[in-house]
């Protein structure tokens, strides 16, 4: 059978061998958990909690502020150490509000009431969502219930639980979705009761094959919702790329995935949506990945958010003998974020720590020579642009044929184009300067 | 926990381990091959060459990062490759100045000056490769092995000679060092296996000059024919190593599709139209020219761009683009010979009045002669004479003078075996069968070589001189009147001459003496 796929796209080295295979178990944190309050797309939330207040986990510390913004859930029980800027994940500052950890984990009241089906509105499933705190849990970080509030529920055709984890190293979605299976289902299902025109497609790469399995077992008796299987290839998770490889319809630049019929979903994201209905559970914690080849016991556990990456890498037994770690990444080798210090919390859109013992990019740049036009660039990119044509853009200025004739503000900075390149040309740090650029002198 | 620094960088973090010296490694892989089979067919003066043009690429492109002060770009393999590919295209007879010439071109002139790796708009192999042909016109055509020059494939089937297949196909005809299609095809097949050529270059190249071959080659869909086209004159290395080089290729599939229409069409073009039988290179630096606007032309459009929101079924728009390209080509073409068809022909009329008079000075008119006009019909259009070779008479006439007295004799004769096709010529006797002069109507020889047949210095030799037949000599420096030296570099235009030549007075011995 020939599995579905899109053109273009790279075949970098999985690794996730390093961290499916152990026993998942959960980690509670012994050091204080910090919650900035922009773990999500949009504004900001408002604290409610101030220095010295008693805290139990699932209680709120910080109140959505305005439409496009989420709740902060604390994920531990304890005292509020203080409400300060503190350095986060990305490098910046943000508000944060520190808990000094009990370590009791004492829940709050109402946490984990049981709702039966049935009893619940369609608001309800929102309302929940929206107190529970959930957003795009896939890494994009966008408010879960601003995402499922639609002027017209009716125009969407499909609704796609994303599941294809295509960035290497990183299995806590594959892990997920083996032992938890028959949640996710439930959760699209709940997602679904919201349009009533939709289907539900789970898109898994077919390098997962006992995720497939095991939900396929719970998809054999539902009537909207199957398993749809694509190739394992990088970008397959991209928003744009899965929805063209499922339901064969494209987006541009500027259009969301409702404007063609389609809102996709990370399958955490849809786990912690049945949680919140179905258990009042809000996010408290999430399946998490500590890998990379300077890590003793690379693993996937459940962690709660708030914990600092120190402690997750110790977690995993830390840094093997003999082994410096040279680069951390927040996230996958071809997306995540170098991290400067690892004395920071993650969040809830955070899936994965990689810690490298080498770093391929210092390497990379001994190795630059001048660009050979060789076209492999434009062969893997997933949006089909033309890289060596916009980087020869970029690099004379030229904005205007960079946006309007190379449709660059197209690029979804996936890296495919960087990881291909024999010459080893910086491409991706080019473009994301050069739309940053543009982006700045359109808000002007 | 860890005390050092971490280095932090843009994603992605990870990159393939490809480097541009790997790129350019596959290719000297996929050409070694060749170039041992080159070897081994032309011995170690094909070594010798080969050596010397890396040598001479690699030494240029170190002196000028050397002396310009930039950073020594030797290992990035592009140097050594442009020498591989130059010194596989050419003749292992070579003076050894040629690779060392051709090295520092390439490298100098086409490479370096236009800002190095990466910049040059032409192939730098063949632009040097070019730049010989014109200046060294003669050494770099003379395929001799051993002193024994004899045709290339190519001019073989033009001469209308049996050429096997077998032997052009494993390489043991007259040609290049790195002149085996097979192994050209099986280093092209390594190229493609390890990702370093994408099929759509040599694809569309090859089936459009097959294509063209078969719509105005003259032999229709003949394999035999199709064959050996495609496996001379330099149509594979072309094909798969040097139009591909990335540099002066295009960025896409589509792009890449119609630079090989171009190459495939300039290279037919040039084979059925053209002089010179291995302009195998000009095609690829012309259709290196057009590379900038082909890029410029066919940005795609990115994913979500299709007319529409949802996708439809993909118009396979770039298909037919090459198709109307090709289409467009071909009717030019055709439509170009039909006009000026009789044109030409007047032309040739005019030309021939000419050098009737040229040849027969003295005369006022020429007539027919019954005896002479007889002896054309019977031999019905066939050879004259088989140890002449392909001579064929086309007519034979009397020149008078105003009184009516016989003053000479005018025999045209066309010989079939020339190196670029047909050589007609008009032979002038006197009555009792000296030879007045000699007069080309038809000469399309390599410009510097065979067309040196029609100038004075050769074709004087026969004036004045009352022989049976004439000898031809290659080596040069005749002592009798009835030799002939040859044009050197072209002792087959030269032979195909004085074969024409001794048809005439055959002809006027058996009809008139």
């Amino acid at each position: 059978m020939k599995l579905k796929t899109f053109r273009g796209g790279v075949h970098p080295e999985g690794h996730k061998e390093l961290s499916k295979s152990l026993p998942v178990e959960a980690y509670l944190p012994k050091g204080d958990l910090i919650f900035p309050t922009n773990q999500h797309i949009g504004k900001p939330a408002r604290p409610v909690v101030k220095k010295g207040d008693k805290v139990l986990a699932g209680q709120l510390l910080a109140e959505a502020d305005g439409f496009v913004s989420a709740n902060i859930i604390c994920s531990c029980s304890g005292t509020v150490k203080a409400v300060e800027e503190r350095h986060t994940i990305s490098g910046s500052r943000a508000t944060c509000v520190i808990v000094e950890n009990d370590g009791q984990f004492t829940l709050a009241s109402g946490v984990g009431k049981e709702r039966r089906e049935g009893t619940f509105s369609n608001k309800d499933i929102l309302d929940a969502i929206k107190a529970a705190g959930i957003v795009g849990l896939g890494g994009a970080g966008f408010p879960t219930h601003v995402k499922l509030t639609s002027k017209n529920p009716e125009a969407i055709d499909y609704i796609i639980a994303n599941g294809s984890e295509c960035e290497p190293y990183i299995t806590c979605d594959d892990v997920l979705m083996q032992r938890e299976n028959r949640a996710i289902v439930e959760g699209l299902k709940l997602v679904l009761r919201l349009f009533p025109n939709a289907q539900g497609i789970i898109a898994i790469e077919n390098n997962k094959p006992e995720a497939i399995q095991a939900m396929e077992a719970v998809c054999a008796g539902e009537k909207q919702v199957y398993v749809q299987q694509v190739l394992a290839k990088y970008p397959e998770g991209g928003e744009r790329n899965l929805i063209s490889v499922v339901t064969g319809r494209d987006l541009k630049f500027g259009q969301l995935p409702a404007d063609v019929g389609c809102i996709v979903c990370n399958v955490s994201t849809l786990y912690a949506i049945y949680c919140a209905v179905y258990h009042s559970e809000p996010l408290m914690e999430r399946y998490f990945t500590v890998s990379g080849d300077a890590i003793v016991h690379p693993r996937t556990m459940s962690v709660c958010i708030g914990t600092s990456c120190e402690e997750l890498i110790h977690a995993a037994g830390g840094i093997k003998d003999g082994c410096t770690a040279k680069k951390v990444l927040c996230g996958g080798p071809m997306m995540g974020i170098a991290m400067s210090s690892l004395n920071v919390p993650i969040s809830k859109n955070n899936n994965a720590l990689t810690v490298l013992a080498e770093d391929p990019v210092e390497q990379a740049q001994t190795q630059m020579t001048a660009c050979i036009r060789c076209g492999r660039c434009a062969h893997v990119c997933p949006i089909h642009l033309v890289p060596q044509m916009m980087a020869e853009a970029a690099q004379h200025g030229d904005l205007e044929r960079y946006e309007q004739k190379l449709y660059g503000l197209d690029c979804i900075a996936c890296g495919s184009c960087t990881y291909v390149c024999p010459a080893k040309r910086p491409l991706m740090q080019l473009f994301k300067q050069t739309k940053a650029a543009i982006m700045a002198s359109k808000r002007k | 926990m860890t005390d050092t620094l971490l280095n932090i960088s843009s994603s992605p973090h990870i990159r393939k381990r490809l480097t541009v010296g790997n790129v350019m490694f596959q290719v000297i892989l996929a050409l070694i091959p060749s170039a041992v089979f080159g070897i081994y067919r032309y011995g170690l003066r094909a070594f010798l060459i080969i050596a010397l043009t890396v040598l001479s690429t690699e030494l240029t492109e170190f002196l000028f990062d050397y002396i310009s002060k930039k950073p020594n770009t030797l290992k990035d393999g592009s140097a050594a490759v442009t020498g591989l590919l130059l010194a596989l295209s050419l003749s292992h007879s070579v003076p050894l100045y040629i690779p060392i010439l051709g090295g520092i071109f390439a490298i100098l002139f086409v490479k370096c000056f236009f800002g190095g790796l990466g910049k040059n708009f032409m192939n730098p192999a063949l632009a040097a490769r070019c730049f010989l042909l014109i200046s060294f016109g003669s050494a770099m055509t003379n395929f001799a092995v051993d002193g024994v020059s004899s045709a290339t494939p190519l001019a073989a089937l033009q001469a209308g000679e049996t050429v096997s297949l077998s032997d052009v196909f494993l390489g043991f005809s007259n040609g290049v060092i790195g002149s085996s299609p097979l192994l050209l095809v099986i280093g092209g097949l390594i190229l493609l296996a390890a990702g370093g050529v994408t099929i759509e270059i040599p694809a569309s190249c090859l089936i459009a000059f097959t294509a063209f071959m078969a719509l105005f080659g003259g032999k229709g869909l003949d394999p035999h024919y199709l064959m050996i086209h495609i496996c001379s004159g330099g149509v594979l290395m072309g094909a798969f190593f040097m139009a591909t080089d990335p540099v002066t290729s295009p960025m896409t599939s589509a792009g890449q599709l119609l630079y090989g229409v171009i190459i495939g069409v300039l290279f037919g073009l040039f084979r059925v139209k053209g002089t010179a039988t291995d302009s195998g290179s000009y095609a690829i630096i012309i259709a290196n020219l057009f590379v900038p606007l082909i890029d410029k032309m066919r940005v795609r459009k990115p994913l979500g761009y299709k007319n529409g929101e949802y996708r439809e079924h993909e118009f396979p728009k770039a298909a037919f683009n090459l198709m109307a390209i090709t289409l467009i080509a071909g009717l030019t073409l055709s439509s170009v010979y039909l006009l000026t068809k009789d044109a030409i022909q007047q032309q040739k009329e005019a030309a021939k009045a000419a050098s009737y008079q040229a040849v027969c000075p003295v005369a006022v008119d020429f007539s027919s002669n019954t005896a002479m006009d007889n002896a054309i019909q019977a031999l019905n259009g066939g050879v004259y004479n088989e140890n002449y070779g392909k001579t064929y008479i086309n007519e034979a006439v009397v020149g008078t003078a105003s009184d009516g007295s016989v003053t000479g004799y005018v025999i045209s004769v066309t010989s079939a075996d020339g190196f670029d096709g047909n050589i007609t010529l008009s032979v002038g006797l006197a009555p009792d069968g000296t030879v007045n002069s000699i007069s080309f109507t038809e000469l399309n020889e390599t410009a510097g070589m065979g067309m040196r047949c029609g100038d004075d210095e050769f074709k004087n030799q026969f004036n004045g001189v009352k022989t049976n037949a004439f000898l031809l000599n290659k080596a040069g420096g005749s002592t009798s009147d009835s030799e002939i030296d040859s044009v050197s570099g072209a002792s087959i235009s030269s032979g195909a001459v004085v074969n024409a030549v001794n048809t005439a007075l055959a002809f006027f011995a058996e009809t008139v003496g």
